[in-house]
């Protein structure tokens, strides 16, 4: 899977299995592959969570800007 | 010098021409509203009057004008043109611009649109979207200078991070505020939707009601109804109100509170992720356990059924060797018993055999006591008449040729006479 994966669906994922290894007579196969996604996820999830830093942007007043276009304003 | 004279609707024309003359910019007329009334839809009157001194205006104005819920006993300020109408010969003001003063009248238009709005079902529950658990972007519509804007910005770094906030600045009281807000809301809303904020806050310190005129603007609370992207409305105190709480989707109530709404707390989010992978984790070592002991379960099973296998192999080993004893013991047995009945019938016959041979014996004795040469030998004779042994007188006659046989040797001799005795001794 891609490593551009979002924080919400790596999440969700890593829920999707914690729930698949509550739920279902499990496979060991099948359990083994989960497990070492999960890990894989939850590593992730971990890496994404130190990460410290929100930008601000700030969008130019009014209505001249409606493209779409952000102007960088100065980061938190 | 006689006096000019002039029509009626001349006098007024003079009149209005005077009252023109009356500046309306930089003033306005304060006063009570009583009378108010609305008719065919269209036109509003209604008399303006002084608190304290018998004096009142009748004010006229369109409904399209009339932008604040107005009702009879509200305070407010009229701008405005007069005018005395020709034709009924009446002095009116031509209400422009009207707006509510004072906490109770706003507090009236206040609750009159929130009951008019609510009637709408604009505040109902059941509409009210839920936002993202972690969004990426967030709009943020709310003054760069205020507090709030710190606040929200550090609470939600304390809490979490990799948002993108896009701010956009406004005003959030005073005569643009309103306008401000809704072009926030349009540009937001107008991104296209790879940029476009997954939700949007929309905060402001607190104050009075008058400070939140904005936020109680009937505009307002449309662009936050019928923004495309999910709205957290937080402002002022603890229990500060505005009908922009009431129809957002997401109430909180303060610009921190909105901060905590709008993204997770990391350290929870990495006890949540922990806690995740150690189930999978307790859960996977379960399964295998599990199998490991089923496996184990199954082994024990084969042992025993193995176990039991050689038993009853041992069982019929041992049955076989006690009936194979008990037959070698009964064969023994059965040849010791035909011994003995072979020594039985042996020594039966034996005495048999002596019984036998006495008896012959016996027999011999009793046949030799018999034995007519025995008898002879003691002096008897055997009288033969041609070749036949006599018993009687009668079978001779007189000079019949008679063989006598005695104990030793025969006398040959020849009848004279016989004679019958009736007994010989």
């Amino acid at each position: 899977m891609s490593k551009k994966i979002s924080f919400a669906d790596a999440f969700q994922e890593l829920e999707s299995i914690t729930e698949w290894f509550e739920t279902q007579n499990v496979d060991l196969d099948e359990g083994v592959k989960k497990f070492e996604r999960g890990l894989e996820l939850a590593k992730m999830l971990k890496e994404k969570l130190a990460d410290v830093e929100n930008t601000v942007v700030t969008l130019k007043k009014k209505f001249a800007d409606l493209d779409g276009s952000l102007n960088q304003g100065e980061a938190d | 010098m006689a006096p000019a004279v002039i029509s009626v609707s001349d006098y007024l024309g003079l009149v209005n021409h005077a009252l023109r003359t009356i500046p309306h910019e930089g003033m306005v007329i304060e006063g009570e509203v009583v009378e108010f009334k609305v008719s065919q839809g269209k036109w509003v009157n209604f008399d303006l009057k002084d608190e304290k001194a018998e004096a009142k205006i009748s004010c006229f104005m369109t409904v399209f004008a009339l932008n604040v819920p107005l009702q009879s006993g509200m305070r407010v300020h009229v701008t405005g043109t007069s005018k005395v109408f020709e034709r009924f010969g009446k002095f009116t003001l031509n209400v422009t611009a009207i707006e509510l003063v004072g906490e109770g009248a706003l507090q009236k238009a206040y609750l009159a649109l929130k009951e008019k709005l609510r009637l709408e079902g604009m505040f109902e529950v059941a509409r009210k979207r839920s936002i993202p658990r972690f969004p990426e972007r967030i709009g943020l519509i709310t003054s760069g200078e205020a507090a709030a804007y710190g606040d929200f910005l550090r609470i939600l770094r304390n809490r979490w991070s990799g948002v993108t906030v896009m701010h956009v600045p406004v005003t959030v009281q005073g005569k643009d505020a309103v306008q401000e807000i809704l072009g926030a809301f349009a540009q937001l809303n107008a991104l296209p939707i790879e940029n476009r904020p997954e939700v949007i806050v929309l905060t402001r310190g607190g104050g009075s009601l008058e400070d939140l005129h904005a936020f109680n603007s009937e505009a307002v609370v449309r662009a936050v109804f019928q923004s495309a992207v999910p709205v957290v409305v937080g402002v002022g105190h603890e229990r500060d109100e505005s009908l922009c709480d009431f129809v957002a989707d997401v109430r909180a109530s303060t610009p921190s509170n909105a901060a905590e709404r709008v993204v997770p707390d990391r350290r929870e989010i990495a006890v949540s992720v922990a806690m995740s992978a150690d189930r999978i984790g307790d859960r996977l070592q379960y399964e295998i356990d599990d199998r490991s002991h089923a496996i184990d379960r199954a082994l024990s099973i084969f042992d025993r059924s193995l176990a039991r296998l050689l038993q009853s192999m041992n069982d019929v080993t041992r049955r076989f060797g006690y009936a194979f004893e008990r037959f070698r013991l009964s064969l023994i047995a059965t040849v010791e018993h035909i011994d003995r009945r072979v020594q039985t019938i042996d020594s039966r016959m034996k005495v048999v055999i002596g019984e036998r041979s006495r008896s012959i014996t016996e027999l011999e004795r009793v046949l030799k006591s018999i034995d007519p040469r025995e008898v002879l030998k003691r002096g008897y004779a055997l009288v033969r008449s041609a070749g036949k042994i006599l018993k009687s007188s009668r079978d001779v006659a007189p000079g019949d040729r008679l063989t006598i046989q005695l104990g030793e040797g025969e006398i040959r001799a020849q009848v004279e006479m016989s004679a019958v005795q009736e007994s010989l001794l």
